[in-house]
């Protein structure tokens, strides 16, 4: 699984320069493997309520763009 | 750190939701309630399972609520073992209910957005098309299979809306708008997808699980990591564009409007944002 982005706001949310936002040119490929098992991700609100409330887990909240500037396929 | 085997593991306690920040005002105003008024194309919270108790404060992301950042000066490197941590603390306060195998299934919104997800994670999309009883079938086959542990966390799912999704073959290669399962790999900017494999509508679990992981492998093995900087600068050159439902853009002053700086923008937008 892939998740640039989000990698990429761990690693430069510790940066300074986090609030203006990570920069392409910092980022580089996902160290994980493609087809190796990554986060369940649900991607309605409504759903991830529902198995919340199913299930009794916690949530995990993210909100992220899978665009750079309206480029899109990439987080 | 989202691609950890660490974190990977302390999330299986979490429902994990990742919302795309430019799909939708009801998105942007989710966002807006965890900043404070602001937003901005990125934010993080633990929540209660009931979905409004906040557990953590808000913020931009996991290490500055979780990590070192979050409690130490603007800069200091926040630690992946710091959110593992804060979040395995967490997970012990709720005791999980239920089996397994009911886990409600992923859905999006739209079909391309599904697309666009499944590049950017660089997944296999599983598409179920299909109506009434049919649908109510195959879903039923189709849940405790993606909470298999060979299966979760490797591919996406999505269900044809056919309000949104009426049109979704004409973004696919080697399908037309029948009935069935579609493995799909999308394609580098997620705007298109080709079909690996398809399956109908009466297949079994087994059956679909074993084209899952065989085409699963496949992919792996043809699929390079994506570099984010070489894709947003090919993505520059051809001119690659998606339109979302909202414009691109940050409100960090929260003032309720986007924070133009003149450029491009997405639907209503003449904005240029900041980059995510």
């Amino acid at each position: 699984m892939k998740l640039l982005s989000l990698t990429l706001l761990f690693s430069l949310s510790s940066l300074t320069a986090f609030s203006q936002g990570p920069r392409p040119t910092d980022i580089a490929a996902s160290p994980q493997a493609v087809g190796e098992p990554g986060v369940m991700w649900y991607t309605t609100w409504d759903t991830a309520k529902e198995e919340a409330k199913r299930s009794n887990r916690p949530i995990f909240f993210m909100a992220a763009a899978a665009t750079c500037s309206g480029i899109s396929g990439v987080f | 750190m989202f691609s950890t085997k660490e974190f990977i593991e302390a999330s299986r306690s979490f429902v994990c939701v990742r919302l795309e920040s430019y799909e939708s005002p009801e998105h942007q105003e989710l966002v807006r309630t965890f900043l404070n008024g602001r937003f901005e194309n990125t934010a993080f919270c633990l929540l209660a399972p009931d979905g409004e108790t906040r557990l953590t404060r808000s913020s931009r992301s996991p290490s500055m609520v979780l990590g070192a950042t979050g409690r130490g000066p603007r800069g200091e490197k926040g630690s992946n073992e710091d959110v593992v941590r804060e979040m395995e603390k967490v997970a012990t306060q709720f005791k999980a209910n239920g089996k397994r195998e009911e886990m409600v299934l992923q859905d999006f919104h739209s079909f391309r957005q599904a697309l666009n997800v499944a590049s950017g994670d660089q997944r296999l999309l599983l598409f179920l098309a299909a109506e009434g009883n049919d649908l109510e079938v195959a879903k039923e086959t189709v849940q405790p299979l993606f909470a298999n542990e060979e299966v979760i966390g490797r591919f996406h799912f999505d269900q044809r809306d056919p309000e949104t999704d009426a049109e979704w073959g004409k973004q696919i290669e080697g399908s037309s708008n029948a009935s069935g399962y579609f493995l799909i790999q999308s394609d580098q900017f997620g705007q298109k997808g080709t079909v690996v494999a398809a399956l109908p509508i009466t297949a079994d679990a087994a059956g679909i699980k074993a084209v899952l992981l065989k085409e699963n492998e496949a992919f792996a093995a043809r699929e390079e990591r994506k570099v984010y900087s070489e894709h947003v600068s090919t993505g520059r050159r051809e001119g690659i564009f998606f339109e979302n439902g909202m414009p691109y853009g940050e409100d960090r002053d929260g003032d309720g409007e986007i924070d133009h700086r003149g450029g491009k923008g997405g639907k209503g937008g003449k904005g240029k944002g900041p980059r995510p």
